[in-house]
C-alpha cells in the first residue's frame, strides 16, 4: 500500500526514544497521507556506524538517518558549536535554542552538503564515570584515562581537564574498564546503563560536560524526490516527533537511573562546575575559528 | 606471441613486487604503531590519539594491495569442486569468465572508489586532519592493479600460458 | 526477486570458480543495480568493513604465526609436545594434538596451525609408518582447538559482528575449556584407530631430555602466559594482545634464537601480508553483502520462520546448528561469521542462549566446516602438507569428525562448559 517508502538507519537498538520517535514519525506520516508514505527503521546499525551512513544518506542510497553531531564536526561546521562542552547551561537551555531561529539555521547549514535537517532529538547530558575513585572536584579529574570517541572536540576537552584522553573502540570499554586498560569513560544515564559499564565504572559524575542535541536528516535526492505538499508532511511529522521522542527520553533515563542506583555506584552530583568551565577556554579558541561561530556561540549563551 | 606476453609478465611482476613491498612496509609500520601505542599508555603513561586511526589507514593500503597482488598470483580462495569434473575445455572458458568478472570489480572499486574520494575529499578526518577521501585512495588504486592483473591473466591464458589458482602452492607459504 | 540476484549470483560465479570475494561483491554490486541504489555504497561498505580497528587482530596472528614458523618458535614447542606424551596409544598422532593446544593457544588461526604444526609433524608421522591418511586427518581437525583457545582473532570477529558489545575477555576464556574438551575427544579417536591399526608408540625420552626441551621450547609458552595474563590485567586491550605476539615473536627470534634471518623475516612478511589480504578481502566483501541482507530484512524473515517452526530451544538450537554445519561445508569462516552472527545471535537470545556461549557454538561449528570438503581451507592446507588428496584424506576422517561432532553437543548443550570459567574472573 506504501507508493514511498523511506529507509531510515539508527546506531540506537529497538525501542530506544530515538527509534521509537523515527517510528511514530513514520505512523503519524502513514496516517496523515493515507497510507501513501511509509518509514522503515533499520535500528542497531544495521546498515553501517553512523560516519558511514552519513555517506549514505548524502549519496541517496538510505533516506533518513538519526545521527549525532559528533560525525558532522569535520562537515558542518556550525554542528561544531552545538557540540562544546558546557555550551548549553542545562537541557531546557538547549531545548530552547535548538526549538528556536538557531535551531533553524543550523538545519539550514546542512543543505549544501545534500542534507536536509529535520528536526532535533535529545541525546541527554554525558557525564564521567570511573573505577578509581569518586571525581568530587576538578582536581580529581588529573591523570585519569578516560575513554574517548575520535573527535578532536573530545580529545582536546579530555586534555584541559588533566586527563588522559584515550581513543578506544566501543566494544572493548567494558572489559578495559574492568581489567584496568583505562579508569573510565563518560556518557549519559541510558548508555551508562544498557552498555553495562556501570558493573565496572562505581563513581558517576554529574558534571555534564556535554549536552548535544542528536539530528534527524534526510538525504537531499530523496526530499528532491517528494512533492512539495509531501515535503511539508515529512517536516511537519518530524517536529511532531519531537516531543513524543523527549516524553520517551525523560523516561528512559529514569529508568536507567533507578537501576544504576539500585546497583550500588556511588553517584556525585554536588560538583562545582566553574574550573570545568573556565578551563574550556583554549578549547574554544582553538574550535570557534570563525566570526561565524564566534557570534553563533553568543548568540547562544545570549539565549535565556 | 608467447615471448611477447613472457616479457609483459616480466614487467607486470615487477609492478606486483613493487605492490607487495609497499604492503609489507605498511604491515611493519602498522606493527610498530599499536606496539607504540600499548607502550606509550602503559609505560609512559601518555596514550597517543594518533596511531588507532593511522593504523587503520595502513591496513587499508595492505589488504588491498595485497588483494591485488592476489588476483595475479591466483591466491584468493575459490570453489573449484565444480572445475573438477568438468572437461579442460569448459574450465578454461570459465575461469576466463571468472577473470573477466574479476576484472569488472576491479573496474568497479578503480571508478566508484574515486567518486567515493572526490564526494569525501571536503570532510576531514577526526584527530588526523586529512581529507576523508584520503581513505579511499588504496581502494582506487587496488582497482586500477586489479583491472590490469586480470588482464594479464587472460592474454596469458590466450596465449596458452599458465595461470595460478588457488591451491596450487600451500597459502601460507 | 532481489533475493533470487543476490543468491543466484553469488552460487552461479561460486560454481564457475571465481573467487569467493568477488562472488560476495559482484552478487553484492548486481544487486545494488537492480534495485536502483548508486553502486558507490558496495564499494563503501568494502572499504569500511576492512576499516575496523579489532580487525587487525587477523594480520597479526598470522604474521605472528608465520614469524613462528619460520623462526624455530613452532618447532621447539612440537618437539616439547613429542617428549611429553609421545608414549601414548598413536604416539605421533597425540603429540600432533597436544602440539596443536599449545601452538594454537598462541597463533589463534587454523590454517597457520594445520600448516605449522602438519608442517613439522607430518613427514615425522609417515616416515614412522603412520598412514599419510591418519596424519593428515589429526592435523587437519585438531587444527580446531587453535580456533577455540585465547586468543582467537575469530572471537573477536564474532564480538565485533554481535554489535561490539560483548566483552573478549569473556569470549576469550569461555574457548578454554570448551578447547580442551575438544583436545581430549580428539585423544581418545586418535587413540582407538590407533589400536586398530596397531601403531607404535615413542619411547620416553626420559626426564633429564624432557627438561631440556621444556626450557628450549620456555620463550614459546612464555607467550601464551603473557597474551592472557596481558589481557586479563589490563596491561593491554584484546586485540592489541595480537599485536604484542608480533613483538615478542620478533624478539625471541631476532634476539633469543636469533634464528629469523633477513630473508626468513621478509617471507614471513609478505606471506602474512598475502594470507590476511586474501582472509580480509572476503571480509570487506562480505560487508556488502550482509548490508544487503539486512537491507532486505533476511534476518527478520528468518527469525520469523525459525520461531514458527518450533518454540523448543534444544530444537532451534539444533537447527542453527545444522544450518552453520551445512553453511561451513562450503563457505569459509570468517565472512560466515560476519554473515550469520547478525541473522543467529538474535535467534539464539530470544531463546535465551547466553551470547557469549553462541560464540563459542558458533566458532566450534564453522571450525568443523574448515574440515570438511568441498571448500574447507584448513583441510586444503592439511592435504598439501601430506601430499594427498582430499578424498584420500576424508575417506578415513570420520571418526575424528565424529569426536568433534560430539564436542560440538556437549558444548551445545551445556552452557557450564563455556560460561562458567569467565563467571571466575568477574
Ligand atoms: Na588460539
Ligand atoms: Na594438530
Amino acid at each position: 500500500a506504501c507508493e514511498i517508502t523511506l529507509r531510515s538507519s539508527d546506531t540506537h537498538p529497538d525501542g530506544y526514544p530515538t527509534v521509537e520517535a523515527v517510528k511514530h514519525m513514520g505512523a503519524l506520516l502513514q496516517d496523515r497521507s493515507d497510507g501513501r508514505i511509509c518509514i522503515e527503521v533499520f535500528h542497531s546499525a544495521q546498515l553501517g556506524e553512523e560516519r558511514d551512513t552519513i555517506e549514505q544518506t548524502r549519496f541517496g542510497v538510505i533516506d533518513l538517518n538519526r545521527v549525532s553531531m559528533g560525525p558532522f564536526n569535520n562537515l558542518v561546521e556550525q554542528t561544531k558549536v552545538v557540540s562544546l562542552p558546557f555550551i548549553f547551561r542545562s537541557v531546557d537551555h538547549m531545548h530552547r535554542v535548538m526549538d528556536g531561529p538557531i535551531g533553524d539555521e543550523i538545519l539550514a547549514a546542512f543543505e549544501p552538503h545534500d542534507l536536509i535537517g529535520l528536526a532535533y532529538f535529545d541525546g541527554g547530558s554525558r557525564s564521567f564515570y570511573n573505577s578509581q575513585r569518586p571525581i568530587e572536584s576538578f582536581e580529581d579529574m588529573a591523570g585519569l584515562k578516560i575513554r574517548v570517541m575520535q573527535s578532536d572536540i573530545f580529545v582536546d576537552m579530555m586534555t584541559a581537564m588533566g586527563a588522559s584522553a584515550t581513543p578506544l573502540p566501543y566494544g572493548e570499554v567494558y572489559s578495559s574498564i574492568q581489567t584496568g586498560v583505562i579508569d573510565g569513560a563518560e556518557n549519559n544515564w541510558p548508555s551508562f546503563e544498557s552498555s553495562g559499564h556501570y558493573e565496572v565504572a562505581g563513581y558517576y559524575t554529574l558534571n555534564e560536560h556535554l549536552i548535544v542535541p542528536e539530528v534527524l536528516v534526510m538525504s537531499k535526492q530523496s526530499w528532491d524526490g517528494l512533492s512539495a505538499d509531501d515535503q511539508a508532511l515529512v517536516r511537519q511529522a518530524a517536529r511532531d516527533s519531537v516531543p513524543v521522542m523527549r516524553e520517551m527520553w525523560a523516561a528512559r533515563e529514569k529508568a536507567s537511573e533507578d537501576q544504576v542506583r539500585a546497583a550500588g555506584v556511588q553517584i556525585i552530583t554536588d560538583i562545582d562546575k566553574t574550573p570545568f568551565i573556565e578551563a574550556m577556554v583554549p578549547v574554544y579558541e582553538k574550535h570557534v575559528t570563525s566570526d561565524e561561530l564566534r557570534d553563533l556561540v553568543m548568540r547562544i549563551q545570549a539565549t535565556e | 606471441m608467447q615471448q611477447r606476453m613472457i616479457g609483459i609478465a616480466g614487467l607486470l611482476g615487477l609492478l606486483a613486487r613493487g605492490a607487495l613491498w609497499v604492503a609489507g612496509i605498511a604491515l611493519v609500520a602498522m606493527t610498530a604503531l599499536v606496539a607504540a601505542q600499548v607502550f606509550a599508555r602503559y609505560v609512559v603513561g601518555a596514550p597517543l590519539t594518533w596511531t588507532e586511526p593511522t593504523s587503520i589507514l595502513l591496513m587499508g593500503w595492505f589488504i588491498l594491495l595485497g588483494a591485488a597482488v592476489g588476483t595475479r598470483e591466483g591466491y584468493h580462495l575459490s570453489f573449484d569442486v565444480l572445475l573438477m569434473v568438468l572437461p579442460q575445455r569448459i574450465v578454461r572458458v570459465l575461469h576466463s569468465v571468472s577473470d573477466l568478472v574479476v576484472a569488472g570489480f576491479g573496474a568497479g572499486m578503480a571508478w566508484f572508489g574515486f567518486e567515493l574520494l572526490t564526494r569525501t575529499w571536503t570532510a576531514s578526518m577526526p584527530t588526523l586532519g586529512l581529507p576523508g577521501g584520503v581513505a579511499f585512495i588504496p581502494l582506487t588504486l587496488s582497482g586500477v592493479l586489479i583491472v590490469i592483473f586480470s588482464a594479464e591473466r587472460l592474454a596469458r591464458r590466450a596465449a596458452g600460458l599458465k595461470t595460478a589458482r588457488f591451491g596450487d602452492e600451500v597459502t601460507e607459504e | 526477486m532481489e533475493l533470487y540476484v543476490l543468491f543466484g549470483t553469488f552460487v552461479f560465479l561460486l560454481l564457475i570458480g571465481t573467487p569467493v570475494a568477488f562472488c560476495l561483491g559482484v552478487a553484492s554490486f548486481a544487486t545494488v543495480v537492480y534495485l536502483g541504489l548508486p553502486p558507490l555504497v558496495v564499494f563503501q561498505r568494502l572499504n569500511s568493513g576492512i576499516s575496523v580497528f579489532a580487525l587487525m587482530a587477523i594480520p597479526f596472528f598470522i604474521y605472528a604465526g608465520d614469524l613462528m614458523v619460520r623462526g624455530d618458535i613452532a618447532r621447539r614447542l612440537v618437539a616439547l609436545a613429542g617428549a611429553l606424551i609421545g608414549h601414548l596409544r598413536g604416539g605421533l598422532g597425540q603429540v600432533n594434538i597436544v602440539a596443536s593446544v599449545m601452538f594454537g593457544g598462541v597463533s589463534g588461526s587454523a590454517a597457520a596451525d594445520a600448516s605449522a604444526v602438519g608442517g613439522l609433524m607430518v613427514p615425522q608421522m609417515k616416515e614412522r609408518g603412520y598412514g599419510a591418511d591418519y596424519a593428515v586427518n589429526i592435523t587437519v581437525v585438531s587444527s580446531i582447538i587453535a580456533l577455540m583457545l585465547p586468543p582467537s582473532h575469530n572471537l573477536i570477529i564474532y564480538s565485533i559482528s554481535a554489535g561490539g558489545r560483548l566483552s573478549i575477555a569473556d569470549l576469550f576464556t569461555a574457548g578454554i575449556i570448551p578447547g580442551l574438551l575438544l583436545a581430549l575427544s580428539l585423544m581418545v579417536a586418535a587413540w582407538i584407530v590407533a589400536r586398530k591399526r596397531g601403531y607404535p608408540t615413542e619411547p620416553f625420552p626420559g626426564l633429564r631430555m624432557l627438561g631440556v626441551l621444556f626450557v628450549s621450547a620456555l620463550p614459546g609458552l612464555i607467550l601464551v602466559a603473557i597474551i592472557f595474563g596481558g589481557v586479563r590485567s589490563g596491561v593491554f586491550t584484546a586485540s592489541e594482545s595480537s599485536n604484542i605476539a608480533v613483538v615478542y615473536a620478533l624478539f625471541i627470534t631476532l634476539f633469543v634464537y636469533r634464528s629469523l634471518p633477513w630473508g626468513e623475516f621478509v617471507a614471513a612478511t609478505m606471506g602474512a601480508v598475502r594470507t590476511t589480504a586474501m582472509v580480509l578481502l572476503v571480509i570487506g566483501c562480505a560487508a556488502s553483502f550482509a548490508w544487503l541482507l539486512a537491507y532486505l530484512k533476511v534476518p527478520t524473515a528468518i527469525v520469523d520462520f525459525m520461531q514458527g517452526v518450533s518454540d523448543n530451544p534444544i530444537l532451534i538450537l539444533l537447527m542453527i546448528n545444522l544450518a552453520l554445519l551445512m553453511l561451513g561445508t562450503f563457505m569459509d569462516m570468517s565472512p560466515l561469521i560476519v554473515i550469520t552472527t547478525p541473522i543467529f545471535l538474535p535467534v539464539a537470545q530470544a531463546f535465551g542462549v547466553d551470547p557469549v556461549h553462541f560464540g563459542i557454538i558458533l566458532i566450534l561449528n564453522l571450525g568443523i566446516g574448515l574440515c570438511t570438503p568441498p571448500v574447507g581451507a584448513v583441510l586444503f592446507v592439511g592435504c598439501a602438507v601430506g601430499r594427498i588428496s582430499i578424498w584420500e584424506a576424508v575417506r578415513t576422517i570420520w571418526p575424528f569428525y565424529l569426536a568433534a561432532l560430539v564436542t560440538l553437543m556437549l558444548v551445545t548443550y551445556i552452557p557450564a562448559l563455556s560460561l562458567w570459567l569467565p563467571a571466575q574472573f568477574r
